[in-house]
């Protein structure tokens, strides 16, 4: 059931309002379910102290009437339980007995009883009292409901600031995270295989010498929604966006085993989606431009990197590194990956579209290692 | 206190519970009368309790007083009393008359 139907149930609803009367004597248990149910109300009895603990964990009612004189557990001990169980705390309970003195009534009170009636019973006096107790209890659940409803208001607001920032997945991780110890993000650095995914604008820079600084930021997030929608499609999980590049970590947080073919597909994809933006930049006088990709997988740190003032939630490592060299290598319309990434998706590309391009030496990398060019 | 015929008047919608009402009652008479025999006066008093509870929900004002003499005389050990009492509900049951509006 979503958040939102569990709102919608707690609501006060047209269903009846639900009683049960716990009493050994099945005559004044009898009496009591007439009278309520006269009143539009679901009474249920029971006939001692164990039985109503049992239906009351099963099934809770409304409100309870209990005996006070009951064989085995008295209604004393069973109020007290009942009160001290959260799931039951808040269900009004009404003391039914014969004993007028003094010390019984104190009794009742210290053992949380809401309310008491006093027997012989006057049918006037059960209608009033439970009347007033429903009404509060209705009260209580309308107010619960909206609670909830806000709460879950709040937490849709959440997930949407969230959402634009991170991907789905990682936002709907950060909210239960909070949600469970207001601690988000609270996991240790680990080390993850990850595949990483460099997307780059290439000769971005020279379009911004020749575009109106206003119209560049426009420009930028046509560019950016093309892509993040790509990778959130394939369920990529954002780590940066800086400048013109983004940074697409898959198999990560969450493992995905067909992590390469997931990187590869929103690569596809972000140069396919990109291409009526650069028409509609071209037709307006744009410069030659294109997204090139580089993709990279191996070994990373996953954690939170910066200071306890501003902090990033990333992937570092060689894995990324690569794929950052790969994408300052690739042209508009090309993905560079290394031979490990090949080998997991050289069965969905198109042989024609591949070329070796050897052994290359990687800046900062003392191995060279071996890239393949794909155009997309 | 007896004038030979008790009348009742009960709410109409409790109507259908007045003959299991009353043949509970019979038999509390007898647990009473077995009660009074073997001395129980715990059993005497939790037996009166219930009926001063249950009579005048139902609109039976005379079981709830005499339920009230029962566990008063079972307090204070009073057999003389108890055996009023109870002798008191038998002849009750046996001429009680209810009506129904």
């Amino acid at each position: 059931m979503s958040d939102l139907a569990a709102a919608a149930r707690m609501a006060p609803a047209a269903a009846a309002f639900r009683v049960l009367v716990v009493d050994d004597d099945p005559d004044m248990a009898a009496f009591l379910a007439r009278l309520l149910a006269k009143e539009g109300m679901r009474a249920d009895t029971v006939g001692d102290g164990e039985a109503a603990l049992a239906r009351i964990a099963a099934d809770a009612p409304d409100l309870i009437l209990l005996d006070v004189m009951l064989p085995g557990a008295d209604g004393f001990a069973v109020c007290e339980r009942l009160k001290a169980e959260p799931s039951s705390a808040m269900i009004p309970i009404v003391l039914v007995t014969a004993l007028e003195d003094h010390e019984s009534r104190v009794r009742g009170i210290r053992a949380g009883a809401d309310d008491f009636l006093s027997k012989p019973v006057r049918r006037e006096e059960l209608v009033a009292r439970v009347k007033t107790l429903r009404r509060l209890h209705e009260t209580r659940r309308e107010l619960e409901a909206r609670r909830l409803g806000a709460e879950i208001q709040h937490k849709e607001t959440l997930r949407k600031a969230f959402a634009r920032y991170v991907s789905p997945r990682l936002a709907e991780r950060i909210i239960s995270e909070f949600a469970e110890d207001g601690t988000p993000f609270r996991r240790e650095a680990q080390r993850v295989s990850v595949v990483a995914l460099f997307a780059d604008l290439r000769g971005f820079t020279r379009l911004t010498e020749s575009t109106r600084v206003d119209e560049v930021v426009g420009m930028l997030n046509e560019y950016f929604s093309v892509i993040t929608d790509a990778a959130y499609r394939h369920e990529g999980t954002i780590f940066s966006m800086a400048g013109d590049s983004l940074l697409v970590g898959f198999n990560v947080p969450f493992p995905q085993p067909d992590a390469a073919e997931r990187a590869c597909r929103a690569a596809q994809e972000m140069v396919a989606g990109f291409a009526p933006v650069l028409a509609s930049w071209t037709e307006r006088g744009g410069a030659p431009t294109g997204v090139g990709i580089g993709i990279a997988s191996g070994e990373a740190i996953l954690g939170n990197v910066g200071s306890p003032h501003y902090m990033s939630h990333t992937i570092i490592g060689d894995a990324v590194n690569t794929a950052a060299r790969l994408v300052q290598m690739a042209p508009p319309g090309e993905m560079l990956v290394s031979r490990p990434v090949y080998d997991a998706v050289r069965g969905m590309l198109a042989p024609e579209r591949v070329r070796s391009r050897g052994e290359v030496a990687l800046r900062g990398k003392s191995e060279a290692i071996e890239v393949y060019s794909v155009r997309l | 206190m007896n004038d030979g015929v008790h009348k009742v008047t009960v709410a109409k919608d409790l109507q259908d519970l007045i003959p299991t009402f009353l043949k509970n009652r019979k038999k509390e008479f007898d647990n009473l009368r077995i009660a009074l025999a073997a001395a129980d006066f715990e059993q005497l008093r939790q037996l009166g309790h219930r009926m001063k509870g249950v009579g005048v929900s139902y609109g039976f004002e005379r079981v709830s007083a005499l339920g009230k003499s029962i566990e008063d005389g079972a307090r204070s050990g009073d057999r003389a009393s108890l055996q009023e009492s109870i002798s008191e509900y038998g002849e009750y049951l046996a001429t009680v008359q209810v009506a129904y509006e």
